[in-house]
């Protein structure tokens, strides 16, 4: 409990020290960092189109964040969710388009699956480089980010392209109910929540979570006690690209109603933000995957009430991954001097030399 | 025929320098990330560091007018953003990949921001004010025909990544320093042992790498072209990453893995004339990238597995 709190703490921290770095850049262009912020507030949430533009800005923010944290688990640094989320669109979109003979209800299964398949499918590749060639799996996500970036590209203005100006698919024939007109949100929202608490469940409440939980923290002994640690690996991947695949379906099925060239742009990169600010703890990057919709959604209300450019709102968060990567090593270490100056005044006290090693073996 | 006629379009003489000119960004990003890389630093934020040098190289050239402070300017910027991932990594023990994106990321973000607040433009900035790095024409080659196309009028930083390479060739594997960095990669524990400050190197390392780094950018933004475009860098951090793995962090062979992403892009360039789908030609580089990458670390891990098991054997 004490830990949860601390933790809660520290993102607290780290959130009023990037917000006042933040704050210094707007007073150095010459603006009122409190009205840009209160502009941003009020965009985000002020009106009713805000509040709905949040909420379609956070589902698949909730998604690829999971995504990102749920690969961290089983030890993965997994940059591709961008990718699995691009692929999963596309096969959602072409299955919407083309495959009219199946029933409504199947339809809408179809386009899901297909989209999980094909992004757990993308993920697939740099698992198995990493988990049988040791490819360093950063690097091959990324690139393969911009190869799944070019497929889509590529599909929408050549095979599967509208005859629009701008690349695009035809329209799907089944979509998500939007909740908020005249807003993005749509039903998408509630699919993302109920896979996310799915997610969480089999990652803390199943034997196969315990599995991903245990290669993710020490393969070695993982090894030992006879868990395969390469096919958890990618199995820990292929859920990961699938979380991608039904924030791609979704978008695609949800919001825009047929595939648009480079609708993912960020996606990917915004959900490892959340979770890299918690350092993957699953049960918090939802929370600040909503905190990072609310900026985005914001930031273009204060750039038009407060002449602050938008990219402010980047700037603050990558200053909040940075910090909140660090941050936390240096509240233990002051807590480990405590605890030793403790200690060394009464050497005979059980409680603390419990809790030091506690700190020590993290 | 008329196929071979094609062919010889697509490969001329020509192409050894496009494929030169391709690589040099990817090089110094390549060395940017060895160096870490033999001290055993992963340097993910390569990147962003780059992509920090390539706009301070334009800003201070754009306000000067002189490119020679743009590229001292630029290797500070790296320099600056490389002792942040450092004190992050080293004293407060943030994991690198995730301080390396979160470098990444806010390098994206800042050179946005100020390019707005500076510049007052979107996505491209260029000028006829900012003063690129000058190219080196020699005189004595207009005569000869085919080495006046190859070697003359290179960029000055495109000569100087030559005598880079070998630079940190003899830095890594001549030198006491290099032997130090070595070690501290390989074995800390050991290095510790024998008197050598492992954080101290570790530290030079990174700054060091902020510098190289820092130079990429410089050299991208006011050598390769005379721009800054948003997110210009365009993974070729990532490409230089994904280069030293394929060179094992050893400078020449790493160069050798940068040449040949510069050349699958330079001939992806040309044949676009020919009708290909641009996606496809644009995105080959990054299949090769990582192609080549399984490809190195399969045959690397064969030839471990091989050794251990004459060990075993023998």
């Amino acid at each position: 409990m004490s830990n949860s709190l601390k933790g809660f703490y520290k993102i607290l921290i780290t959130l009023v020290v990037a917000l006042g770095i933040g704050a210094i850049f707007i007073l150095a262009i010459g603006e009122n960092p409190i009205a840009a912020y209160g502009a941003l507030l009020k965009g985000a949430l002020g009106t009713k189109l805000g509040l709905g533009n949040t909420i379609a800005g956070f589902t698949p923010l909730l998604l690829t964040s999971i995504a990102f944290a749920v690969a961290a688990k089983g030890g993965a640094f997994n940059v591709g969710v961008e990718g699995e989320v691009i692929l999963g669109g596309i096969t959602a979109a072409y299955i919407g388009v083309n495959w009219g003979f199946l029933p409504v209800p199947l339809l809408y299964l179809a386009c899901f699956l297909g989209a999980m398949a094909v992004a757990a499918a993308w993920a697939f590749i740099p698992a198995v480089l990493k988990a049988y060639y040791n490819v360093s799996e950063v690097c091959v996500t990324i690139l393969m980010n911009t190869v799944a970036l070019y497929i889509g590209s590529y599909l929408v203005s050549g095979p599967m392209s509208a005859g629009t100006a701008t690349p695009q698919s035809d329209p799907v024939l089944v979509t998500l109910p939007k909740i908020m007109k005249p807003s993005n949100a749509n039903a998408g929202v509630f699919i993302a929540i109920v896979v996310v608490v799915l997610v969480i469940l089999i990652v803390y409440k199943t034997k196969w979570g315990y599995k991903i939980r245990t290669v993710g923290t020490n393969p070695a002994f993982a090894d030992y006690v006879g868990i395969s640690s390469k096919k958890v690996f990618i199995s820990t991947m292929l859920l990961s690209g699938m979380l991608g695949g039904i924030a791609g379906c979704i978008e695609v099925l949800g919001v825009y109603g047929y595939y648009l060239d480079n609708f993912a742009k960020d996606l990917g990169t915004n959900g490892m933000l959340a979770a890299l600010i918690v350092k993957s703890n699953m049960t918090t990057t939802p929370f600040i995957a909503l905190f990072l919709a609310v900026l985005k959604a914001g930031s273009m209300a204060m750039q038009q009430a407060t002449d602050v450019p938008k990219s402010i709102v980047d700037t603050v968060s990558a200053i909040f991954i940075i910090i909140a990567t660090m941050n936390f090593v240096v509240s233990l270490r002051t807590r480990r001097k405590a605890e030793k100056a403790a200690a060394e005044k009464r050497p005979q006290d059980p409680s603390s030399a419990g809790t030091e090693g506690k700190g020590g073996s993290k | 025929m008329e196929v071979f006629e094609s062919l010889g379009k697509i490969f001329n003489v020509s192409l050894i320098y496009a494929t030169f000119r391709a690589s040099t960004p990817i090089i110094y990003a390549a060395l940017c990330a060895a160096i870490t890389q033999q001290a055993n630093i992963l340097n993910i934020g390569t990147e962003g560091i780059m992509l920090v040098g390539a706009f301070t190289a334009v800003a201070v050239s754009y306000f000067t007018g002189s490119w020679i402070l743009g590229v001292a300017a630029a290797m500070g910027g790296g320099a600056v953003i490389a002792m942040i991932m450092a004190v992050g990594h080293i004293k407060y023990d943030s994991e690198i990949c995730a301080i390396g994106m979160g470098i990444n990321l806010f390098a994206i973000a800042i050179t946005k921001f100020l390019m707005q607040v500076l510049f007052n433009t979107n996505g491209t900035f260029s000028d006829p004010a900012i003063v690129p790095i000058p190219t080196v024409h020699l005189p004595f080659l207009e005569h000869i025909p085919v080495l006046n196309e190859l070697l003359n009028d290179w960029c000055f930083t495109e000569w100087f990544v030559i005598i880079f390479i070998i630079i940190l060739q003899f830095l890594f594997y001549k030198t006491v320093w290099g032997l130090r960095l070595r070690a501290v990669g390989q074995f800390p524990m050991a290095a510790q042992t024998a008197g050598i400050n492992v954080n101290a190197v570790k530290y030079q390392a990174m700054l060091i790498s902020g510098l190289i780094g820092g130079l990429a950018g410089a050299h991208l933004s006011l050598g390769y072209s005379t721009q800054f475009v948003e997110n210009m860098t365009n993974n070729r951090g990532f490409m230089g990453v994904a280069a030293m793995y394929f060179g094992g962090a050893n400078p020449v062979l790493t160069a050798v893995g940068c040449l040949l992403f510069g050349f699958s892009d330079s001939v992806g360039a040309r044949l676009q004339a020919y009708g290909f789908p641009a996606q496809f030609v644009l995105m080959t580089p990054y299949l090769v990238t990582v192609i080549v990458l399984a490809v190195s670390m399969a045959i690397k891990l064969g030839a471990v597995k091989k050794k251990q098991s004459s060990l075993v054997t023998g």
